[in-house]
């Protein structure tokens, strides 16, 4: 299984905490009340190991925002929410007075544009940083268990560099996960990227 | 924009020019390349007026850069973008055919066209959809609303989580917040607690069973309701509806019920305790009652018997000769019968039906006399205190009897403190202002006589008997259990009450209560009533009494005062007698007879022969005193000189009187 090491934690955490950031001043725009978009912790799981995260504590089924991103290293991007955080998370972006029956309708689109603006902030960030382009599909919504948002063609061989994310709305606290889903080549090359990076930021610094 | 095709008859922009959705294309410094059809008629702008111009030129009143920054972001990363008419409500300024605003989405790709970056914006029109959605929604919800909004329980659905996502009329109503404040807050915000909400993760328990909790309202006031929730999930997704019904009224009026019950029960409670205790007050008066009657009749009896025995005896001293040995046992015989005779008297108090003779008596100058007679019948041991104001109004009362029930008292105390102790005799005034708070007593002035020891008092079972007849917790021969009887009969037959309290080991106290006198006690003179000057006149006098042992020594009494009798044995037969002319002075007749009484007999006399002196014979004071004809009486047992004294006083009286007797000398 594949190591990362400290320091290439710390430089992912970094990018993804400029990208939240950046997604986070979207948002504002659009909820017209304070966003704040954060990054604790970063890791490579396996699917399973992935699965299991998600999964607790009870969030049997969940919500995920999909988009495919190509370029130097390719996979496929996931924003996740158990489902009760996903109906939290639309009713505090669009407002606390809509109906539960308009909530639920608007919920696939409202998601799919707010995973959208986080997924596309997150590996424009990192396209940016590593001077390299990559291309964003068009967000789809899934929906399903752990298991079924992970499986992906490549299955066993894939890895997922697992990012927690919190989002903080409107003093309401929701809780998600942001998962790239990628083959070894394209972690090695996202490692090799990363590192880097870190030799522009620092040339003494070694991994 | 025109590419060549094989086919030079067709263009690709006149495809996108039907596509019913709108298509622009940008160049890489977001210049509009391509304005279709679809978008002229919806925005109403000519793709002449919109070509080669900036974008953001072409929309200058957009309230977000969110659309210009997925563009840049296409052009510059490769980004496609998403943008939703949920988050961004009439983005661009797009009109239907009517005239109405169109919902739509935008979706931003970036393309590559030779060699260049362009940006693919492409907009759909999702008017038509979201309104079938809402037409199929409201269809489907209108039974249900129906049903929800009309139920007058309140309904309120949370998510999983517990958040409010929806509510019914009849939930604004009971907690005055209005649906747009609700929703969106925690269910806490109505059920108090609100962790008994069913958490939409548990797996079991489904459907919860009715729990009663507390919830509140907007203004802050608190409610009870009776709550059912049940767990249900639409599109994979769960929820928590409750029912919560407003039990606030039902609930405080169970509990003014329990309150009442609770009253009525002890109510019910004291109303049976009273009905015992007077039921027990009842038992023991009829218990008295019966003895003293009982004891009464008895007593009259006793007295007819020892009036012949002392009589006789009496008329038998007179007869035998002068012997020591005769006359000591015939003493004996008398002191017996005497002794026999204060026993009665001691009966007819307890019965209530001794002659009283009440007048204005003062205690003070009563206590005094006492002293003495106490000292000497409590012995030196005893400490005697008497407590009597000076000024203590005079009590309305016999004055031998209570000079025999303060003496009964002070021998029940003496009995009680076989090694000594104290004896204190007070008296005060005491005004009953309410009847009924000293049992027994009506409104008006009294005076209290209290007479307490350091004796060894008495337990409650002795204290609850002490007031019975015959009880006595002396030896056998040493007390006759009428001491006390006797006083509480004393105390009943004047218009007062008696009331003991003791505690073993903690002395008695006997209270006794007199009614004031509406007279001055008169002091007692002592000068002797001038003697009678004792005359034997011959007399003939009509004796009338059933009981022919009476009767006879009664004869032999007068005759040895040496007059002359006529018997007859009851009010019929002498009435017979005086009528057949029998040449009469005086009759002496019995009270208590069979068929016509004493009085009656005596009322008749009266009548026939007005003049006439009768003279009448009571064991005890059958006479009412509203009934009392005033006529001389004569104590039974009566001893000779009792009967010899009476009758000069009649003689003396009708002479004072100067009433014309027609006596026979």
């Amino acid at each position: 299984m594949m190591q990362i090491s400290d320091i290439e934690r710390d430089a992912v955490a970094e990018i993804a905490n400029i990208a939240v950031g950046r997604a986070a001043a979207s948002l504002r725009q659009i909820v017209g009340n304070e966003v704040l978009l954060s990054v604790p912790s970063v890791d490579i799981l396996t699917h399973d190991e992935a699965s299991r995260v998600v999964a607790k504590p009870g969030n049997r089924s969940l919500i995920a925002v999909c988009q495919n991103f190509d370029g130097p290293f390719s996979g496929r991007a996931l924003l996740i929410f158990p489902e009760a955080n996903s109906l939290q998370l639309v009713r505090a972006i669009l407002g606390q007075e809509l109906p539960l029956e308009d909530i639920v309708d608007l919920e696939d689109e409202a998601l799919a544009e707010t995973g959208n603006i986080i997924l596309n902030s997150f590996v424009a960030t990192m396209a940016n940083v590593f001077k390299r382009g990559l291309t964003m599909s068009l967000p789809t919504v899934l929906r399903g268990d752990g298991g079924q948002l992970f499986a992906g063609a490549a299955g066993e061989k894939e890895l997922v560099l697992f990012l927690y994310i919190n989002f903080e709305i409107s003093q309401k606290e929701i809780r998600g996960y942001l998962a790239l889903l990628m083959d070894i080549p394209s972690l090695e090359m996202l490692r090799t990227l990363v590192q880097d990076y870190l030799d522009t930021v620092s040339p003494k610094g070694a991994a | 924009m025109n590419s060549p095709t094989p086919d030079s008859s067709f263009t690709l922009a006149s495809a996108l020019d039907v596509i019913d959705a709108g298509v622009v294309v940008v160049d890489s410094a977001r210049r509009i390349v391509l304005w279709n059809e679809w978008m002229v008629r919806k925005s109403g702008i000519e793709a002449k007026a919109a070509l080669r111009r900036p974008i953001e030129e072409v929309f200058p009143g957009l309230r977000t850069d969110r659309l210009i920054q997925a563009v840049s972001d296409a052009l510059a990363f490769d980004n496609s973008g998403f943008l939703s008419h949920t988050l961004h409500p009439a983005l661009l300024p797009l009109r239907g055919s009517g005239g109405e605003p169109l919902l739509h989405n935008v979706r931003i790709r970036p393309m590559a066209s030779n060699g260049g970056s362009y940006c693919l914006v492409q907009i759909d029109d999702v008017t038509e959809m979201i309104r079938r959605q809402a037409v199929l929604r409201d269809r489907q919800n209108a039974r249900y609303r129906a049903v929800v909004d009309s139920a007058h329980d309140a309904i309120v659905t949370t998510d999983e989580s517990g958040v409010i996502q929806w509510m019914n009329n009849a939930a604004q109503r009971q907690f005055l917040f209005d649906a747009d404040e609700a929703v969106g807050q925690p269910i806490g915000l109505f059920v108090t607690n609100a962790a008994e909400w069913p958490s939409g993760r548990e797996q079991n328990d489904a459907t919860r069973r009715i729990t009663e909790t507390s919830g509140r309202r907007k203004d802050g006031s608190v409610l009870h309701m009776e709550v059912t929730t049940s767990r249900w999930s639409s599109d994979g997704r769960v929820f928590v509806t409750g029912i919560l019904r407003d039990t606030t009224e039902r609930k405080l009026a169970a509990e003014a019920l329990k309150r009442l019950n609770e009253e009525l029960e002890q109510k019910v409670e004291e109303r049976t305790r009273e009905r015992e205790e007077a039921l027990a007050k009842l038992f023991n008066a009829q218990k008295t009652e019966s003895i003293g009657q009982l004891t009464g009749g008895l007593a009259h009896d006793f007295n007819n018997l020892l009036a012949a025995i002392l009589g006789n005896l009496d008329l038998l001293r007179k007869r035998l000769p002068d012997d020591a040995k005769f006359r000591r046992l015939l003493d004996g015989a008398i002191h017996g019968a005497e002794r026999g005779a204060s026993l009665t008297s001691r009966l007819l108090a307890f019965a209530r039906r001794q002659e009283l003779k009440p007048k204005a008596v003062d205690v003070a100058a009563l206590m005094s006399g006492m002293t003495e007679l106490l000292e000497r019948s409590l012995g030196s041991a005893i400490q005697i205190e008497t407590r009597i104001p000076a000024d203590l109004p005079a009590i309305h009362v016999d004055v031998n009897q209570l000079e025999l029930a303060l003496l009964n008292l002070a021998v029940n105390a003496r009995d009680a403190m076989p090694f000594g102790g104290s004896l204190s005799i007070s008296a005060a005034c005491d005004t009953v202002a309410d009847a009924g708070s000293v049992p027994e007593l009506a409104r008006g002035d009294y005076v209290r006589i209290t007479v307490a020891d350091t004796g060894v008092g008495m337990d409650e079972t002795i204290l609850a008997k002490a007031r019975e007849p015959f009880f006595t917790t002396k030896g056998p021969g040493k007390g006759t259990g009428l001491g006390l009887s006797m006083v509480h009969g004393l105390a009943a037959q004047s218009g007062g009450a008696l009331r003991l309290s003791s505690k073993a080991g903690q002395g008695t106290r006997v209270d006794l209560w007199l009614p004031r006198s509406a007279h001055q006690a008169k002091p007692e003179s002592n000068a002797a009533q001038p003697s009678l000057k004792v005359v034997h006149p011959h007399c003939r006098i009509l004796l009338v009494d059933d009981d022919a042992l009476v009767r006879m020594g009664t004869v032999d009494m007068l005759e040895d005062l040496g007059h002359e009798v006529v018997e007859a044995g009851s009010a019929a037969e002498a009435l017979t007698l005086l009528q057949a002319g029998a040449g009469l002075d005086m009759v002496i007749t019995d009270q208590a007879m069979p068929g016509m009484r004493g009085t009656e007999l005596a009322a008749q006399i009266g009548q026939k022969y007005p003049g006439l002196p009768i003279i009448l014979a009571t064991g005890y004071a059958e006479l009412p005193n509203e009934d009392d004809p005033g006529l001389p009486r004569l104590s039974k047992p009566f001893r000779q000189e009792d009967i010899a004294k009476i009758i000069d006083v009649v003689l003396q009286r009708d002479d004072r009187g100067a009433k014309v007797v027609a006596l026979r000398r």
